[in-house]
């Protein structure tokens, strides 16, 4: 590095010493010819020795000076705004996402540095944020693997305990199928959402009704809306038909039918409707729920956000993040309406078949 | 006592299936793979198969084919970690009768096997019997108290389905396409026509009733 820039001073030297000798010398030449033939005068080759030495010590000093000006230059410029960069890039490199570049290192620096400088830091930004988003990931996963088995460990440690009572053999075991439930459908799910992320999905499209494949997924959810004594309503526009993967699209359907009836209470409503808006179908799911905050919105279609953690055993939080997935490997576009309190809707918008 | 075969060569899994099974009314064997099926199948008649279908050796497909070749009517129920579509697709084509993906639901493993034995007898016998209603598919005749209730083929049909899977809800496009001709112009509206209809024959019967599930479709459900 250092032999590099050494090599460079000696370069610039040679190459302003040549520049400042070959200006001297055709000014000199041009000068003297014609201040030889206007006067008269002729030149010894004393005079002609002399002079050509005193102009070759000119020419070294006046290269000399400028190397090191540029060499300054140089160093302001470029050199230091480079070395601030690298550095903040090695520290990318080592894994450390809040390195910036202060923009002090850009003062006086030739233009584009600003501009570079400017671009890494966002970019490092970025990087931290999906650092936060990884890590909070790995936490979310490990909680929602660890929970249940937690509690089943427990339970089947309770279990060994020979003065039970019947009733307190029975709630133990009950909880212990319930939790290993909730891990299978966890698991269940996480293999569902890495087959969908980490393999190239071929669609298998074909053109099928819509509505009718709405209307038996929503019945396949008969007992719970039973059970909970929910009302559901439905407005499905008949002969509605997509060119799409029915099976894929169950997934999302599923989901969507089965969080509205579990956020909505006893007594509440769930509403599904399908209705053509140009060549678009719109099916939509709404709820009278606890609704969706603001703040929560934005992310419920990632993975293992949960809005409430209050709720957080009733599902697993990745159903969304499915749904998602799904609709853009089919290409079509997911959105939500909440109001806490009050309810979401959400409505999942298909290109329709001819 | 309904016999059942269980084919899985999980032993845990095999074990506590047969064991629930037989503390729930029913006499289970449970077989480790499909050669130890065939003995047992050769030993003594079943009603029913659970059966998975990755085992060593000869997987489930194969054993499922073997038996459907063998016997038509007998139900068989996958009971398997596959839960793929291409895979519930190549049992039924196969012949079988109901699907369950692993982890099961012990309970539900009751419910789907009661429901496919009575299915099961009901097509055996082409009879069905609801309290005082009987319905004879073979002369598409249907007797309330003993006194016949005048139904069109159609309609036969479609209470015959109904009453075949009581609790469960079928969808108007669902009949539609089962009872209506592939290019009737119809519209699935129709079928509602059909419903009241029915709805006003079967009047007298207080055993069961044809309940609208919320536009979606009909189901019947046994009182």
């Amino acid at each position: 590095m250092t032999g590099a820039k050494r090599h460079g001073a000696l370069g610039y030297f040679i190459a302003f010493f040549l520049l400042t000798a070959f200006v001297i010398t055709s000014s000199m030449l041009l000068f003297l010819n014609y201040f030889a033939r206007s006067a008269g005068v002729e030149f010894t080759p004393e005079n002609l020795f002399t002079a050509a030495v005193v102009t070759f010590g000119n020419a070294v000093f006046l290269a000399l000076i400028c190397t090191a000006v540029d060499i300054l230059r140089r160093r302001i410029m470029v050199g230091r705004p480079v070395r601030a960069i690298v550095e903040a890039a090695r520290a990318v490199t080592r894994g450390d996402f809040s390195a910036r570049i202060s923009p002090k290192a850009a003062v006086g620096a030739s233009d584009g540095f600003q501009e570079i400088i400017d671009c890494f830091n966002t970019m490092a930004s970025e990087l931290s944020g999906v650092e936060t988003l990884r890590t909070d990931f790995i936490a979310n996963v490990s909680h929602e693997l660890k929970t249940p088995l937690a509690v089943m460990q427990n339970y089947g440690t309770m279990l060994q305990s020979p003065d039970l009572t019947e009733e307190q053999r029975v709630e133990y075991a009950k909880a212990v199928t319930e939790q290993s439930r909730r891990l299978a459908d966890l698991i269940t799910n996480i293999l569902k959402l890495n087959r969908l992320e980490n393999q190239q999905i071929y669609p298998e499209s074909k053109r099928y009704n819509l509505g009718e494949q709405l209307a038996e997924c929503l019945l396949s959810f008969e007992d719970t809306w039973e059970k909970k004594s929910i009302d559901i309503e439905t407005d499905l526009e008949e002969e509605v038909f997509v060119e799409s993967d029915g099976e894929l699209l169950s997934l999302v359907w599923n989901n969507l039918f089965s969080n509205a009836l579990k956020f909505t209470d006893p007594g509440g409503t769930v509403s599904v409707t399908l209705k053509t808006e140009g060549d678009l179908a719109a099916v939509r799911v709404s709820d009278t729920g606890c609704g969706i905050p603001p703040e929560v919105g934005r992310h419920i279609f990632e993975k293992f956000y949960q809005g409430d953690t209050s709720r957080a055993t009733q599902g697993n939080g990745l159903g969304l993040a499915l749904v998602k997935r799904v609709v853009d490997i089919v290409g079509g576009e997911i959105t939500v309406e909440s109001e806490a309190g009050r309810g979401s809707t959400f409505t999942v918008k298909l290109r329709r078949a001819a | 006592m309904f016999q059942i075969l269980v084919v899985e060569d999980e032993r845990d899994l095999n074990r506590t299936v047969c064991s629930f099974l037989n503390n729930n009314g029913y006499q289970a064997e449970g077989c480790l793979d499909a050669n130890e099926a065939y003995e047992a199948m050769y030993q003594s008649t079943f009603d029913l198969i659970v059966s998975d279908i990755m085992m060593p050796g000869i997987d489930g497909y194969e054993f499922a084919q073997t038996v459907r070749s063998l016997n038509e009517d007998i139900p068989i129920l996958f009971m398997t970690a596959r839960d793929d579509l291409a895979s519930k697709q190549r049992g039924y084509r196969i012949g079988i009768d109901d699907y369950m993906v692993k982890p099961i639901d012990l309970d539900e493993l009751l419910l789907r096997i009661g429901a496919l034995l009575r299915r099961a007898r009901i097509a055996a016998s082409h009879k069905l019997e609801i309290g005082k209603l009987r319905l004879d598919m073979d002369q598409r005749t249907a007797e309330y108290d003993g006194e016949e209730i005048p139904l069109t083929a159609r309609e036969f049909n479609i209470l015959y389905k109904l009453l075949s899977y009581p609790g469960k809800t079928f969808t108007r496009t669902q009949l539609m396409d089962e009872f209506w001709d592939a290019d009737t112009d119809t519209a699935p509206r129709a079928v509602d026509v059909y419903m009241t209809k029915l709805r006003g024959k079967c009047g007298k019967c207080a055993e069961f009733e044809l309940r609208t599930v919320h536009g979606l479709g009909y189901k019947a459900v046994i009182l």
